[in-house]
């Protein structure tokens, strides 16, 4: 794998300026980050539990809005866009979450298929994007299995295959390899590091798992209380 | 994916229990519905019977001099028909009061004329004029006094069950609000997904106005049926047909508009529904992802 490159493009898709987020029951988790994600970047965040990685992910993803400082997207300022116009930037973003947040009473495929329903597409004109994008996370053969009938690491294959379905510019992925086996959260990280390389899709993984992250040659964010001490550290060589 | 499954789960037993409520006040707004049209039916009908009569009552006067002024009475403008009641005709109009056996030998009666008029011409003090130039002493009552009060009587009640048409489908509205809030409440997992997904606003709205405008209008078509059988049935049993004080009860017909009120019942509670839950929708997602 090929070592990291911070300004791979000149437009950056993630950039944080000042960016602080307060909780009203917990106070402040998020204290004056600063951050760049270059377009086409993959990377880790790591931390410890209640670090705040979460919530840092939740700004990128838009589920929240920062108490102070500015959130850029592809070079756009997020806090004074209309819902609409926010709406339409996640249509860009990919998010993958430890608990997989799949509909269980859809499929496998209508799971993956749901950014494309959301943006009005007829199932006719999916149909095959969906198989082969379920094909390249290895579940051809399950597409049509219901959801509770998957196991963990298929699950999250899913929920990769449908934050992928939409061709985003950006991947966001919180703990993608909690809720399964260190083997499958190999297979998972890889599917994520193939797609940065043959797509140039940006890439940002939280997870605390340091052995996975050392298999990567990619830099690592290190959150701590809510503040980013290390902004770029080198994972070990794959 | 040859079918695609709705994004909001079918249906559970929260529903079915809306289904209930919803259908129970269709029900009950066709039926008022159809109560506030046969009020004013009744009141139409019996207005236009006794608008144009007017009773002019005689006292201490001979049937020739009656007979007379019912001539005059006739070739007055306006006046379809004036004549001087016959003593059956008399004891069938005071058999209520009498009985069937009739009233007692001797008792003085009074002459009447019935007069029958254009219900828009007033010819009562004409009438009163020429009963005094005969010399007679008369009493000109003209129903189309009272049939105003009647009219104003049934004009009440009917806005009172137009009252309850509007306070049925209120409730319903309120109902279909509160239902939509808490389901959305409950599927906020499935919300969140679509929002992450780029769903907008309006196309959450869409799924439950799509829930709720079909539940409202099963629910409403079993509501306006069971409307339709209770009026058949009161209909056909002739429970609001019939003599005198019947014909002051709604006039329940089912004719023509009878069944477009019913037929429209399901469909305004399909939009309501779907109007209501649009608006819940989009106000209880402001704030949100």
């Amino acid at each position: 794998m090929s070592r990291f490159r911070p300004d791979f493009h000149d437009e950056a898709s993630v950039r944080l300026d000042g960016v602080s987020l307060s909780y009203e029951r917990t106070g402040e988790v998020l204290s004056e980050i600063d951050l760049k994600l270059a377009s086409g970047s993959f990377t880790f965040l790591t931390g410890p539990s209640g670090a705040g990685k979460s919530s840092l992910l939740k700004l990128l993803y838009l589920a929240h809005a920062p108490d102070r400082g500015v959130v850029r997207l592809f070079g756009r300022a997020t806090h004074d866009l209309k819902r609409q116009q926010l709406s339409a930037l996640r249509r860009r973003i990919g998010v993958v979450f430890q608990e997989f947040r799949l509909l269980s009473h859809l499929t496998a495929a209508e799971n993956v298929a749901l950014p494309l329903r959301v943006a009005g597409r007829k199932a006719s004109s999916y149909r095959q994007e969906v198989t082969d994008l379920l094909r390249w996370v290895g579940l051809g053969e399950r597409m049509d299995a219901p959801i509770p009938s998957l196991s963990g690491g298929e699950q999250q294959r899913v929920a990769i295959a449908r934050a992928l379905i939409n061709k985003p510019d950006l991947v966001i992925a919180d703990e993608p390899t909690g809720n399964v086996d260190e083997e499958m959260g190999r297979r998972i990280l890889r599917l994520l590091a193939e797609l940065n390389r043959r797509a140039g899709t940006t890439v940002l993984i939280a997870t605390h798992d340091l052995g996975l992250i050392r298999e990567f040659d990619a830099p690592v964010l290190r959150l701590t209380n809510g503040m980013l001490v290390k902004d770029v550290e080198y994972g070990g060589a794959a | 994916m040859s079918k695609e499954t709705p994004l909001l789960p079918i249906s559970d037993a929260r529903e079915a229990a809306l289904y209930f409520v919803v259908g129970a006040l269709c029900f009950l707004a066709a039926l008022a519905a159809l109560v506030s049209r046969g009020t004013y039916t009744a009141a139409e009908a019996w207005s236009a019977q006794v608008e144009g009569e007017i009773t002019v009552i005689l006292e201490d006067a001979d049937r020739r001099s009656a007979d007379a002024l019912a001539g005059q009475i006739e070739g007055l403008a306006g006046v379809v028909e004036a004549r001087v009641l016959t003593r059956e005709e008399l004891e069938t109009l005071l058999e209520p009061s009498f009985g069937p056996g009739g009233m007692p030998e001797g008792l003085p009666l009074p002459l009447l004329i019935a007069v029958l008029s254009d219900p828009e011409t007033d010819v009562s003090d004409e009438i009163t004029a020429l009963a005094a130039t005969a010399g007679l002493d008369a009493e000109v009552s003209a129903h189309s006094g009272y049939a105003r009060d009647v009219r104003r009587a049934l004009s009440v009640l009917r806005l009172v069950a137009l009252g309850a048409v509007a306070l049925l489908a209120a409730t319903a509205i309120a109902v279909i609000a509160f239902a939509t809030h808490a389901a959305l409440l409950a599927r906020r997992d499935i919300v969140d997904v679509l929002h992450l997904s780029g769903a907008e606003d309006k196309f959450i709205a869409g799924l439950f106005e799509r829930r709720f405008w079909v539940l409202a209008l099963k629910a409403g078509a079993v509501g306006a049926l069971l409307a339709l059988m209770v009026t058949a049935l009161i209909v056909f049993s002739g429970g609001a047909q019939g003599e005198t004080a019947a014909q002051l009860l709604p006039q329940l017909s089912l004719d023509f508009v009878d069944l477009i009120i019913l037929t429209l019942t399901p469909v305004l509670a399909g939009l309501s529904s779907r109007m209501a839950a649009h608006i819940t929708v989009m106000q209880s997602l402001k704030g949100t992802l």
